[in-house]
């Protein structure tokens, strides 16, 4: 039983609350959708019919991997399409709907194998007092898929908090520690995670609201389609 | 500051981006368009105290004034509320404010002041909507004409400009249904992000902007020079994807909060209406007028609507009659006027808390269209609402302060950065 079967009901409270994980695959073809809350449910535009503008230069610091070996963000960014999500595996809230959807991800990109080879998701926690690369690890494995023609999905920390900070603040990452009584976790946070192409830059800001699987293979496929 | 965090108390109408109050707020940033011969006689961010049982409750603690007259107007708050947007519509300048640092002390971080020529030709930076990591500037006219054809102007939260996306015309439809009515002015853009759709309001360019209101009636070129349209977008691709005709100027765009609820409101300033921009059970979009703001006749020039957040109530104000008029718009197809006050000789701006107790006036609307003499009133006025009338809380006369026209207002909390 590997991420939905895990995470189903943790995040079923979060999902019958708030958006469903994506629209129908078909609603080019289809527009008719049943229902006046179907969430998500929308018209995407096809790959490379639309812009991805650089937005700013994607910052890079040395971290470490699931192994606990030093890994330097500019190595791992190069010559590849990256999906970076900021997490922290203790967050009851927007980490695990968030690897839901990024697991979905995989699954889709797995699919089209040349884009499979190009593409790479990479979660960064920011809560490495807690998510030594150990719990990375264990967190990962149960995340991704095994499948070797699906995308690797990389699971870093960092060596301590102090380390990280300048990383966050560069990607307008706020952190803050959560009430006491928090049921969803320590720390409190904005949900963000980038879309950053084969140069190291930017090109995409998601929230929440647009962390869409079919949107985010939409976008990697726009990018892979510069390059050809 | 979660996403997906509970609002309990948080002013309505804001980009479903940024991150939320979770108690009722603390602080109301002002932005002021400088007054001549009053105070320093600048544009300036005034800081009030509204913290019930503080000591200097309903007070103005914090001034910062930027030196110079901009054409102070609107603005916005970033997705993570850290910054402050607020612009000039007439010097093109772009102003930040970290209001994190201390909520009750804003201090004015970096100044943008090449607009224009990064934008490729935008001026009337209006407002500042929060998207993911980036806020969205909606201009108000071009530097070529100087006419309300403008464009939407995207920047990274900490002011480094990523892209402008120009309003269809019908010489550029961009693929935009119904282009051939498309007039290209901008005014207000605002996302529902779970039907990936953006929709933009249209008003006027800086030849009418920065003229004076009594000028610009008498003049019939330049009354043809108003925006009639909407545009619905892809938001996702930035693409245009069909124009509405809007005749007489739709201002402010309101999307409904209910999940269910696919629309959005607008008023439209000189032919005083209330429009429903909607998605129909095929996922049709339609724009209808759905009620009239008093007497359209008389021309009470709505302006400023805030919508609450269970999407009942419609707060409408009109500048020129001074009127708040409150709308049951339970049915949104069919909006009854269930309550009136006139607020003071001139009003603009209205801002409402999340639980909808309480409300905020501001006065201003452009520097040359604000009224003379005795009826240019300038004035924060703050009441509670209980649904059926409004009771005054405090108010701040703006000129027997010495500080000038206040416009926009944002709310904020230290509770945000704890």
């Amino acid at each position: 039983m590997r991420i939905i079967g895990i995470l189903a009901g943790t995040v079923a409270a979060a999902l019958a609350a708030g958006p469903a994980l994506a629209h129908d695959p078909a609603s080019h073809a289809v527009t008719r959708i049943e229902g006046p809350a179907d969430d998500y449910v929308y018209q995407l535009a096809p790959p490379g019919s639309y812009a991805l503008p650089r937005i700013k230069p994607a910052a890079v610091l040395g971290l470490l991997d699931e192994s606990g070996a030093p890994v330097d963000l500019k190595a791992v960014f190069a010559g590849r399409l990256t999906l970076l999500s900021f997490m922290y595996t203790r967050c009851g809230d927007a980490c695990p709907l968030a690897a839901l959807r990024l697991a979905d991800l995989q699954r889709l990109a797995s699919e089209e194998p040349a884009l499979a080879q190009r593409v790479q998701i990479v979660s960064l926690s920011f809560d490495p007092d807690y998510d030594t690369p150990t719990v990375m690890a264990e967190y990962g494995e149960m995340m991704r898929l095994p499948d070797v023609a699906a995308p690797r999905w990389l699971f870093l920390t960092a060596p301590d908090s102090e380390s990280l900070a300048p990383l966050l603040a560069a990607y307008d990452q706020p952190v803050a520690r959560a009430a006491a009584d928090s049921v969803s976790g320590p720390f409190s946070h904005l949900l963000r995670a980038f879309l950053i192409d084969a140069k190291g830059d930017i090109r995409n800001i998601y929230s929440a609201d647009f962390l869409d699987p079919r949107l985010l293979l939409n976008d990697l496929k726009t990018l892979s389609m510069e390059g050809s | 500051m979660l996403a997906a965090a509970p609002a309990l108390a948080d002013e309505t109408c804001q980009s479903p981006y940024m991150a939320k109050i979770t108690g009722e707020e603390e602080y109301v940033y002002i932005w002021t368009l400088g007054m001549e011969g009053l105070g320093d006689g600048s544009d300036k961010l005034v800081t009030v105290d509204v913290r019930t049982g503080s000591p200097t409750f309903g007070q103005v603690i914090d001034v910062d004034s930027v030196g110079g007259r901009n054409e102070a107007h609107h603005g916005g708050l970033t997705d993570d509320r850290r910054l402050y947007w607020v612009s000039g519509l007439d010097s093109n300048r772009i102003f930040l404010f970290d209001i994190a640092g201390d909520p009750a002390n804003p201090k004015l971080v970096k100044t943008i002041d090449d607009f224009e020529e990064k934008s490729g030709g935008v001026v009337g930076p209006h407002g500042a909507y929060a998207l993911p990591g980036r806020v969205l500037i909606s201009g108000l006219s071009n530097s070529a004409d100087k006419t309300g054809r403008s464009a939407l102007v995207e920047y990274t939260n900490d002011g480094a400009y990523i892209a402008t996306h120009w309003m269809p015309t019908k010489e550029n439809p961009q693929g935009a249904a119904n282009a051939e009515k498309a007039d290209g002015y901008s005014y207000d853009a605002r996302v529902l992000p779970r039907r990936n759709v953006m929709l933009s309001s249209s008003f006027t360019g800086w030849s009418n902007y920065m003229r004076p209101l009594g000028d610009v009636v008498k003049d019939p070129e330049a009354m043809k020079a108003f925006g009639n349209t909407m545009v619905l977008w892809d938001f996702h691709a930035r693409q245009p994807r069909q124009v509405f005709e809007v005749p007489g100027t739709p201002l402010e765009v309101r999307w409904a909060w209910g999940p269910n609820n696919n629309y959005a409101f607008t008023s439209t300033a000189l032919t005083s209406q209330i429009w429903l921009v909607y998605e129909d059970e095929n996922q049709k979009w339609h724009a209808e007028a759905v009620a009239d703001i008093g007497d359209p006749a008389t021309l009470p020039l709505p302006v400023d609507i805030s919508l609450s957040a269970d999407d009942s109530t419609l707060f409408v104000n009109s500048f020129l009659d001074g009127m708040t008029r409150v709308f049951d718009v339970t049915d949104p197809h069919h909006p009854k006027q269930i309550y009136d006050k006139k607020i003071a000789s001139q009003v603009n701006m209205v801002s409402q808390s999340w639980d909808g107790k309480r409300l905020y006036y501001t006065s201003s609307l452009l520097a040359n269209w604000d009224k003379t003499g005795d009826d240019n009133e300038q004035f924060l006025k703050a009441y509670f609402w209980d649904g059926k009338e409004l009771k005054p809380r405090f108010e701040i006369d703006f000129i027997a302060a010495g500080l000038g026209r206040p416009h926009l207002m944002r709310f904020g909390s230290a509770a945000l950065y704890n």
